[in-house]
């Protein structure tokens, strides 16, 4: 599903910073991964070329056999739109739009009718258990509800893979218990892989296996 | 398309305070420019209907006196014009110079009628001062060719005369007399003036009550196939040349002849209206402009308030194409419909301009046409997408990375 080889990062500058050095990485089709590592490890980095928002200096990455690579913005837009589903830690959902507004954005940029879109965000959010929150604003929703309008969100394009960046780092202990065991149903029951970016090892403990990276290595 | 406008709804809705006051801004230079273009064009109106009542293609002459010794002759002459100078100008002032008329003008008198005295004018005119002075008759009939051979005792009174010798409105005029020098008068007609408006009787008429028997009060000259500035010039000069001769001063002695050319005075009034015109959109423009500037600024901001939020949408799949066209489209949906409220409100108001100022001397029918109105609109789309263009390049250069870190 996902496959890196010898990916290298800089971040040029006066000084300029390699980020990532060398990084050999394969997620199966099915796996619900984490990547665990200290701040400034590189993890964001290694997320954000995952994710396609960012490009690559050397190596090769391959999403779904498609190699991904100086992509022009509207391809990566599209593949972003069509292959990943993003959550990150702060939720990143529009204020000014209604939970189901939210969710069915990512088919807005596909051309879906309003009355379709709307539609399938209400199933995804029914998914959530959210159906009754569907009119309501962010500012109107808790942390754990705003965390599964993202997650909604997310799946509404039936995405390849989903990338979660500290998706509990906003949470307390028990939201976010609840926000993992949606990923794990997400992965169980519809066999999505799931790559999880977090520095909290109880998040960590819960998936299938741990990639653990340190300053641009992966160390296990 | 629908979705897209619903999409700019939404966010405009989202910050209507600061939606409404930079759109105040564009309905205030649409405003003004439509009622700055409405009160250009009521000036223009009434001007246009000046130069016709006018007659356009007329040279006017009166005689003066003379301020250059000529000939041996001595300044200060008094310089008549003579019914024999009709003759002479159609013979010999060259392919310019149509038919020639005299007028003379008598002093001021008391016209009576019944009970009723007013002090007016007459004047002895040929049957085509109704043409060459758009004189339009509105009840009885002009002068014609058999009053004038007779030399009826006929008048044609303005109607502002007609109104006040024959109360209320001078339906009773025609064919009512009037006794003007001791001689009575059967009114014949009533007719419209435009801004002259004495009481017209036969020339030849007037000719016998006039106490010389040569002299005319002016001159007037249709001219012929003049098209250009220079045709008239051309005329005016063949004209001062023919009646310098025969009166004997200097053709360039401009105080010896008086000349209203009507024809080059029009052509450089319309110059002049031109100017109005193109100087009256530029201000209009201008104060669009300022509204225009004050978008554009607000999309800047609104851009960059933004950064996170286009973040977001790229991260879920918006081409920098959406990006762009959503920007624009704000822009433009901003612009036209605080526009249209322009358009609307500057019509009011063209409206009551035009219902205050009528009969005004100043204006005449100062409203905008309907395709006035869609160019207007036209320049606002325009307009607003270039507010919107330069804010939207500057969002399409936000890298998805880095806008969702902009918290």
């Amino acid at each position: 599903m996902i496959e890196l080889k010898n990916i290298n990062k800089t971040y040029p500058g006066a000084v300029p910073v390699h980020v990532l050095k060398g990084i050999d990485m394969h997620v199966r089709k099915g796996e619900l991964v984490s990547i665990m590592g200290a701040s400034g490890s590189g993890k964001s980095t290694l997320l954000n070329i995952l994710g396609i928002l960012d490009n690559y200096d050397t190596g090769e990455y391959r999403l779904d056999g498609k190699l991904i690579r100086d992509l022009s913005e509207n391809r990566a837009a599209e593949y972003r739109n069509r292959m990943i589903g993003f959550v990150f830690q702060s939720f990143n959902l529009i204020n000014y739009k209604t939970a189901v507004e939210n969710v069915a954005l990512p088919l807005f940029y596909q051309g879906v009718s309003r009355r379709k879109r709307n539609m399938l965000a209400l199933e995804q959010l029914e998914k959530m258990g959210l159906r009754d929150r569907a009119s309501h604003l962010p500012g109107e929703m808790s942390g754990g509800q705003k965390q599964r309008v993202a997650i909604a969100r997310a799946m509404i394009t039936n995405p390849s893979i989903i990338l979660a960046d500290e998706p509990t780092g906003a949470l307390d202990s028990q939201t976010s218990k609840d926000v993992m065991q949606v990923f794990h149903d997400l992965n169980r029951r519809d066999g999505k892989t799931i790559i999880i970016v977090t520095h909290d090892p109880g998040v960590g403990a819960q998936t299938d296996r741990i990639i653990r990276i340190s300053d641009g290595v992966i160390v296990d | 398309m629908l979705d897209l406008i619903n999409e700019i709804l939404q966010t405009l809705n989202h910050n209507k305070l600061r939606t409404a006051l930079t759109g105040l801004a564009v309905a205030w230079g649409v405003f003004m420019l439509i009622v700055l273009l409405s009160v250009a064009r009521g000036v223009t109106n009434k001007f246009q209907s000046f130069q016709e009542g006018a007659g356009s293609k007329v040279v006017q002459l009166w005689g003066g006196y003379t301020s250059k010794p000529y000939n041996g002759l001595r300044e200060g002459r008094g310089v008549k014009l003579r019914d024999n100078d009709i003759s002479r100008l159609e013979r010999a002032s060259g392919s310019h110079v149509g038919e020639v008329s005299s007028v003379i003008y008598g002093e001021a008198q008391t016209i009576t009628a019944g009970t009723r005295s007013i002090n007016g004018e007459y004047t002895g005119m040929y049957p085509s001062a109704r043409e060459t002075e758009r004189h339009t008759v509105i009840s009885g009939r002009y002068i014609n060719q058999k009053d004038m051979d007779q030399c009826a005792h006929v008048m044609v009174l303005s109607e502002d005369f007609a109104r006040q010798l024959f109360p209320p409105d001078g339906a009773k005029a025609v064919g009512s007399r009037v006794s003007c020098k001791g001689l009575s008068f059967l009114v014949i007609g009533v007719y419209k003036a435009n801004w002259y408006r004495d009481n017209i009787i036969p020339y030849t008429t007037a000719r016998h009550m006039a106490a010389n028997p040569e002299e005319v009060g002016s001159l007037k000259i249709q001219l012929a196939d003049v098209n250009s500035e220079t045709d008239g010039e051309t005329a005016e000069s063949d004209i001062r040349r023919t009646v310098a001769d025969a009166h004997n001063f200097d053709p360039e002695d401009e105080s010896a002849l008086f000349v209203n050319n009507r024809f080059l005075n029009g052509l450089k009034a319309q110059g002049a209206m031109n100017i109005l015109s193109v100087s009256v959109w530029v201000l209009g423009l201008l104060s669009l402009l300022s509204g225009i500037v004050g978008i554009s600024n607000i999309m800047f901001v609104s851009v960059k308030e933004r950064t996170h939020e286009i973040g977001i949408r790229r991260a879920i799949g918006a081409r920098p194409r959406s990006i762009l066209v959503q920007i624009i489209a704000e822009a433009i949906a901003i612009t036209t419909i605080f526009g249209y409220i322009g358009i609307v409100s500057g019509t009011a108001v063209t409206q009551v301009i035009g219902a205050v100022s009528k009969g005004s001397d100043a204006l005449e029918n100062p409203t905008v046409s309907l395709a006035l109105a869609f160019e207007v609109t036209l320049v606002l789309v325009i307009a607003g997408a270039m507010a919107g263009l330069f804010p939207a390049l500057k969002a399409l250069k936000v890298k998805p990375v880095e806008a969702l870190r902009d918290e």
